[in-house]
């Protein structure tokens, strides 16, 4: 299992290796120019030039690929062009509230979205079945910014109960933290919930028709204790794997859902720095992903083994 | 560690977190009207003034750094820092003395030392101190107070250069940092006005704090735009960057935020019916629309397809695409300069005066001998003005029957992509979409968008000499009737040649929470005189 888990690290070297090639290249043959966004609208030609200049970007492909490169492997991500500050400084600041969010819309969701998952195929075909399913499609098809609109709508315009925006951290407290994350955890949650809720369900109704849960029933086992220790358990594989992928979901989701709340996290921060082409923010940021995605997917993996005792690497 | 007792202590422990949080410090009521907190219309994503000299940059930055001199709401030039000025008799040398007791935010003493070093910094990023700098003969501090700038010609207009509020603005800097590059940016924001920058608070794309500056010391007259007593009625001034317009709307509404310096028109009738909140007019200079056609590639490097397409097009549909219903908020510019400014000129604007004539424009097409080429047309997706702008464009050329390649990116692209003289086909271009602040186009000083010096000018690279010539002499008017002549005949000759295309003048509101006093109509938002109950 030790085994496993350093091969499984080291595995991520190469990974990140080809990650940061491709978006060290894509961002090169992307266009856009830095140095035209900061000399602002009314800059000359000539002050464009001079700042591309200073900022090194008129330099071939692979001088400036393998200064990166010679950088990162010193942990340095590099500084911002825009704002002047390193890359880790501004990523730090923008970990937590992401974090915060992902984390709070991950508990929402597994927490709803598996009993619902349960109770619904435990009562298939009726209307609470329906529903959830009903419920799983709206959460598919309704985008995160209108039920982001919709909710800050209701509690916080019209009810007064919660704030529209912003992020409060957690070391000011846990009710300044959680109800700023409240809302935006519900719109980002949507989508989640509804697929963890649809996976959940269709793999119990697999597992409910299996032999043991029927030796259960006839050794007079109750509804909650075959639904949730044994049929449960032997569902929570493809569960766990979904909830793995849906990482990857919420970090898009998360992009859009600090837009609408105005969360200052990675989402953010990554639209904007590639909205203004700051190519080192967007190559941390990129890379960060990867190695959080590569990582949730070993867990994944390790998680297995919980679930399932036959799994061993 | 089992995974029972695992999850035990991290609930232990995230109850804990919790506790200690609930004991945390709140904001009581006197804290918070000391408090403006305020939308700004972009993320301050830098914080140098010559460096970036966005508006966003410029804005904040008026907080920070204070100048020699300043334009009122006049447009009169006044002192700031500067106790006075003499000028000899020849008009070449220039003595500027500094008030008493000025101070950086290090309380250490502002010096003509430092004024020089700030000037040096500042004239190769401005068209006015680009001038200034190739008939500068000598800049020097001849004592801590006083600085003598000697010239090879007179230069009228040196007073404004050095108070305007068009970008960059000439803020006064310690030496030590004034020294950086022109192209370089900082690092170090000590400043010299009224409220400090609070680097360790700062989120580039969140949020910028400001606090008032207990060692300022403003002058006595009353406040005018850069000018006169800059009094902060504030402890802070915190800026939250929003980018979803909604938002910033219903945190307007909620309270949550006191000021929002451009809401969108679509949102005015909200905010306008929320008896807790007051909406004006932001800037009376507005700005002014534009699409600018490519001097160097087929078909506009021909007059008569630019002028073909001046005559076609309607500034009304520009302007009800971009500001819909509300006649309040804008105009028909025939002409470049900005409206009820004492420089506003009609001359030579018949050709986009009254019903659009489309049959003559398309006879002026075929005149000039455009046979369906591509016509390039950059539209920066991501800005709402260009967007709406470029959809207009579009349908235009098209009823004029032209091949439109329209292209829909985003700002960061057109702004590279503007940049390349290559011939269409080849990442070259024949016309992009921007608009410009009213406040540089109220004279030519800075406003290089009209400038039509070839290569040297502005993306486009119009070239006519005789614009050049009237710009040259409008810097030399010795008054103010002088400047109006000029400025008639500049106005002629750019729109005869199509330096670009105005598509209107239109103005912006701005809105904010009625217990928050003091609030100006301006070219940026002045935060001094601005208290909040």
């Amino acid at each position: 299992m030790f085994a496993y888990v350093v091969r499984r690290i080291l595995a991520t070297i190469p990974v990140m290796a080809i990650v940061a090639l491709f978006v060290f290249s894509l961002l090169y043959i992307a266009p856009g120019d830095p140095a035209a966004v900061i000399a602002g609208d009314q800059a000359t030609p000539q002050d464009v030039e001079r700042i591309r200049a200073s900022l090194g970007l008129d330099r071939p492909f692979l001088v400036r690929f393998g200064e990166w490169v010679f950088r990162i492997l010193q942990g340095d991500l590099g500084v911002s062009i825009f704002t002047n500050l390193p890359v880790t400084t501004m990523i730090q600041q923008r970990l937590e509230p992401t974090f915060s969010l992902m984390i709070l819309t991950l508990c929402l969701a597994v927490t709803i979205a598996v009993p619902m998952g349960v109770v619904a195929a435990w009562k298939q075909g009726t209307l609470i079945d329906r529903a959830v399913m009903g419920f799983a499609v709206m959460g598919f098809s309704v985008p995160v910014f209108v039920v982001g609109y919709l909710l800050a709508y209701v509690f916080a315009l019209e009810l007064d109960w919660l704030p529209v925006q912003g992020y409060t951290a957690f070391s000011n407290g846990l009710w300044p933290w959680l109800e700023n994350l409240i809302l935006p955890a519900i719109a980002l949650g949507g989508v989640y919930i509804a697929l963890i809720a649809r996976i959940t369900r269709a793999t119990m109704l697999e597992v409910l028709q299996q032999d043991y849960i029927r030796t259960a029933r006839a050794k007079g086992a109750g509804q909650r204790s075959i639904l949730f220790l044994h049929a449960l358990k032997n569902a929570a594989v493809p569960i766990v794997t979904v909830i793995g992928i849906g990482v990857a979901l919420l970090i898009g989701g998360a992009v859009v859902t600090e837009s609408v709340f105005a969360i200052p996290g990675l989402g953010r921060l990554t639209v904007d720095a590639i909205l203004r082409r700051d190519y080192p923010v967007i190559q941390g940021v990129i890379l960060l992903f990867s190695f959080i995605y590569v990582i949730v997917n070993l867990a994944i993996d390790l998680m297995y083994t919980l679930f399932d005792p036959r799994i061993r690497y | 560690m089992e995974r029972r007792n695992f999850l035990k202590v991290t609930a232990a422990a995230g109850a804990l977190g919790g506790m200690a949080g609930l004991a945390g410090p709140a904001l009581s009521q006197g804290a918070a009207a000391r408090t403006l907190r305020f939308v700004p219309q972009a993320n301050l994503a830098n914080f140098d003034p010559i460096w970036g000299t966005q508006y966003v940059v410029r804005n904040a930055s008026a907080m920070v750094w204070d100048t020699l001199y300043g334009v009122d709401e006049k447009l009169a030039v006044q002192r700031q820092m500067a106790e006075g000025e003499e000028v000899s008799s020849d008009g070449l040398t220039w003595t500027i003395r500094l008030r008493p007791g000025l101070k950086f935010h290090d309380n250490e003493p502002v010096l003509a030392k430092d004024v020089v070093a700030s000037l040096t910094r500042w004239m190769p990023r401005d068209p006015m101190g680009q001038m200034l700098k190739a008939i500068q003969q000598e800049l020097v501090a001849v004592d801590d107070r006083t600085l003598r700038w000697v010239l090879k010609k007179p230069y009228p207009k040196l007073l404004y250069a050095l108070g305007k509020t068009n970008t960059p603005i000439c803020f006064i800097m310690p030496e030590r940092i004034a020294r950086t590059d022109s192209f370089t940016q900082i690092s170090d924001y000590v400043g010299s006005g009224p409220m400090r920058f609070l680097r360790n608070e700062w989120v580039p794309g969140a949020r910028a704090v400001f606090a008032k500056f207990d060692g300022y010391v403003p002058r006595q007259e009353p406040a005018s735009w850069l000018a006169g007593g800059k009094r902060v009625m504030v402890d802070r001034v915190e800026w939250h960057v929003m980018p979803d317009p909604a938002t910033a709307s219903a945190a307007l509404q909620n309270g949550e935020v006191d000021w929002w310096e451009n809401p969108i028109t679509d949102l005015i009738p909200t905010l306008k019916r929320n008896r807790n909140i007051a909406v004006d007019i932001a800037d009376p200079l507005g700005n002014i629309g534009s699409f600018r056609m490519n001097y160097l590639n087929a078909p506009f490097n021909n007059l008569k397809a630019r002028q073909a397409v001046l005559m076609a097009m309607s500034q009304e549909d520009y302007m009800r695409a971009l500001v819909g219903d509300d006649n309040n908020l804008w105009k028909p510019l025939p002409g470049y300069f900005t409206p009820d400014t004492p420089l506003y000129s009609e001359e030579g604007g018949e050709i986009l005066k009254g019903p659009r004539n489309l049959d003559a424009a398309k006879k002026l097409l075929a005149e000039s001998g455009y046979s369906g080429q591509p016509v390039t047309c950059l539209v920066a997706q991501d800005q709402p003005i260009t967007k709406s702008m470029g959809d207009v464009t579009a349908d235009l050329l098209k009823r004029l029957g032209m091949n439109v390649d329209f292209v829909a990116t985003d700002w960061g692209t057109v702004g590279q992509r503007r940049a390349m003289k290559n011939p269409v086909g080849q990442g070259g271009w024949s016309m992009f979409h921007t608009w410009h602040a009213g406040a540089d186009c109220v004279n030519p000083a800075a406003y290089n968008a009209l400038r039509a010096n070839g290569d040297g000018a502005w993306f486009g690279w119009p070239d006519v000499p005789a614009v050049e010539q009237a710009v040259a002499e409008w810097f030399d008017a010795p008054d103010l009737a002088a400047e109006k002549a000029v400025i008639g005949k500049l106005n002629r000759v750019a729109l005869e040649n199509v330096v670009y295309a105005p598509t209107g003048f239109f103005l912006g509101y701005q809105a904010w929470r009625r217990n928050v006093s003091g609030v100006v109509k301006g070219p940026l938002p002045f935060f001094w005189g601005v208290s909040k109950s």
